[in-house]
């Protein structure tokens, strides 16, 4: 039951587009193919290596099925009666998970890179969509239409992500390397821009002012308890911000490989102390402790680069889909307890199990 | 000693360092601004002077500290501790935005005065550094900040571009800059792609860290085999992998 109170997460991509409900343990993944599966994660099996199968799925003879590559997708944040999924045809449908028919369809000028449905949210029903066009779109569910377009952006929003904390803020991160946060109640701009050199003009050259990379930003990722942010860039960088005030906390994780052209999922752990946050990494998964920056490991298993991941909290286990077409479970260890080198001297033996019968045959 | 857990962090070049280039060596990493200082120090003993003819300070590279002091986001902190209690400099050295070279203020000024004694232009430069460089810790000056707040003319900041103490960066804003210093950037842009370029041609491009140093350094490295390899590592331009024969560096898939 605490599914139903928790955040849902951030989707992934190619083939999977991930996205788990909590409560019902299933998993959304859309396909650069255009299609959308639903998986069961339980595992019954209780074997150590198992798979798990594919429910149902919006396949290609579905009349309704999207044409190009599914960018994102998600679950309802309140339950999983209804999922929302972008796509490179332009279009952002709602689904009715029962029927597997689309709700709704949501038009746009450009490709869709990434939409996300507040979590937190119980005011509104936005839906916040980047497209290939510099401005941010809002469409409401109740109304049916983009309610509200936000301006600030100069070309494409590749990363959008609600707050888990607030239901109306918002951060879109685009491709003039900029991220800003929004409050959508306000009308006139942005709250914060992102400035990665927290207002020092002499670090850089003049043209990197106020940017929060110096690259495209690819990704965002708001902490669990929505007070961090984290970003990710085509300058191979992830930058750490306090949300609150938009400071680059300057954590340094070295170089993160990024050679994605279109938005990068990753994904922040929940549950576990220090928290880590699971970054693809060409054809591995790099895992870093958020608030210190040092590189724990490599996940490696896939074949071919790895596009998203996602991670579940009630499982603490990590999904990862990758160009290979593999979407991969990655389940923590239990580690056997190490036997004590002072054996001998813990088996004492309880004196009163002692006998005082010598073990020899001669009487003594 | 217990047996020790399996470690997911394995045993990098930094932290087990000592064995590698760099001599004797002791503390943890990380820590205090000592280490950073430590690093810093080490690295300038690494640097070569007579080359030079001991015109220029030693200069260290922001990579090579990272390579000496494994955990960058302490690494950086005390850095900025360094730089705010006024003991280093950072240059922006040009070729790489990301390469940051890292001067002791004591032996920048000695350097800087040195470079310029018995020049036209020496009453500027004492000028500049008494005025400036304490004050304003930043690694470019803004038109406004010279001529208004330091009261310099424009004449002056030619004088001072002339010496090369300052840089061009954009119209009407400069970066600090060592005299002498594009000297050093020649010969180590020219160094790092000739010990990229061993790693390159080795079969499996591997190389044994102790296989690299043992090596004769082909005739682009002038600075030494121990500072650009620190570099490399630092920089993440070469992977290191611990393998029971010592360690391995090896260039990145990608």
């Amino acid at each position: 039951m605490l599914g139903f109170l928790e955040a849902r997460q951030v989707g992934l991509d190619d083939p999977g587009r991930l996205r788990r409900a909590e409560a019902t343990r299933s998993m959304l993944s859309g396909g650069s193919d255009g299609i959308i599966a639903l998986y069961d994660l339980e595992n019954f099996s209780r074997k150590v290596h198992y798979t798990c199968k594919s429910i149902c799925s919006v396949g290609r003879n579905h009349p309704d099925v999207h044409k190009y590559s599914v960018e994102t997708v998600q679950w309802y944040p309140h339950d999983t009666g209804m999922f929302t999924s972008s796509s490179f045809d332009k279009t952002l449908k709602i689904w009715d998970t029962n029927t597997l028919q689309p709700a709704d369809v949501f038009h746009f000028e450009g490709t869709v890179y990434s939409h996300h449905m507040s979590p937190v949210a119980t005011k509104h029903c936005l839906i916040a969509v980047g497209t290939k066009g510099p401005k941010v779109q809002l469409c409401d569910l109740k109304s049916g239409s983009c309610s509200h377009i936000l301006q600030g952006h100069r070309q494409e929003i590749l990363a959008v992500s609600w707050s888990p904390r607030y239901e109306y803020i918002l951060a879109t991160a685009s491709a003039d390397s900029k991220v800003k946060l929004w409050d959508i109640r306000r009308a006139s701009g942005c709250l914060i821009t992102l400035d990665q050199h927290n207002g020092e003009k002499s670090k850089a050259s003049s043209e990197a002012a106020n940017t929060a990379h110096n690259g495209r930003v690819n990704g965002l990722c708001f902490t669990r308890d929505g007070l961090h942010l984290l970003t990710i860039g085509t300058d191979d960088r992830m930058r750490l911000w306090n949300s609150s005030n938009g400071e680059n906390t300057l954590v340094n994780y070295g170089k993160v490989c990024n050679e994605s052209r279109k938005g990068l999922k990753f994904t922040i752990s929940h549950g576990c102390s220090p928290e880590f946050v699971f970054v693809p990494y060409g054809s591995a998964i790099a895992v870093y402790t958020v608030y210190s920056g040092e590189l724990i490991t490599m996940l490696r298993g896939h074949y071919n680069t790895v596009d998203c991941c996602v991670f579940q909290p009630n499982f603490q286990e990590l999904y990862s889909g990758s160009r290979d077409c593999n979407i991969l479970a990655w389940v923590p260890a239990l580690r056997e307890p190490l036997p004590d080198e002072d054996d001998e001297a813990e088996t004492q033996k309880n004196p009163a199990f002692e006998d005082a019968w010598s073990s020899s045959d001669e009487e003594g | 000693m217990s047996r020790k857990r399996p470690r997911l962090v394995p045993e990098t070049f930094g932290s087990r360092r000592r064995r590698g280039p760099g001599g004797a060596g002791e503390e943890p990493p990380g820590g205090e601004a000592g280490s950073v200082r430590r690093a810093l120090r080490e690295l300038g003993e690494l640097f070569p002077r007579l080359l030079f003819q001991d015109a220029l300070p030693p200069i260290a590279l922001k990579s090579q500290v990272y390579s000496l002091v494994p955990d960058r986001t302490a690494a950086d902190r005390q850095l900025r501790e360094l730089r705010e209690l006024g003991e280093v400099r950072v240059i922006q050295l040009g070729f790489d935005a990301d390469a940051q070279g890292i001067v002791f203020t004591e032996d920048f000024r000695t350097k800087a005065l040195a470079s310029c004694r018995g020049r036209p232009y020496e009453g500027t430069v004492k000028r500049f550094l008494a005025s400036v460089l304490p004050a304003c810790g930043d690694l470019s000056f803004h038109q406004d900040q010279m001529t208004q707040t330091f009261g310099f003319r424009d004449c002056e900041i030619t004088q001072l571009v002339n010496a090369g103490v300052l840089t061009v960066r954009d119209a009407g804003s400069w970066w600090l800059s060592v005299p002498g210093a594009g000297r050093f950037v020649k010969y180590f842009v020219k160094g790092r792609q000739a010990v990229l370029g061993m790693v390159r041609k080795s079969k499996y491009r591997e190389l044994l860290l102790s296989e690299l140093l043992a090596r004769r350094a082909p005739l682009s490295v002038r600075l030494g085999l121990p500072y650009h390899v620190h570099d490399l590592i630092g920089g993440q331009l070469l992977d290191i992998v611990p393998t029971t024969s010592g360690t391995l560096l090896r260039l990145p898939e990608t």
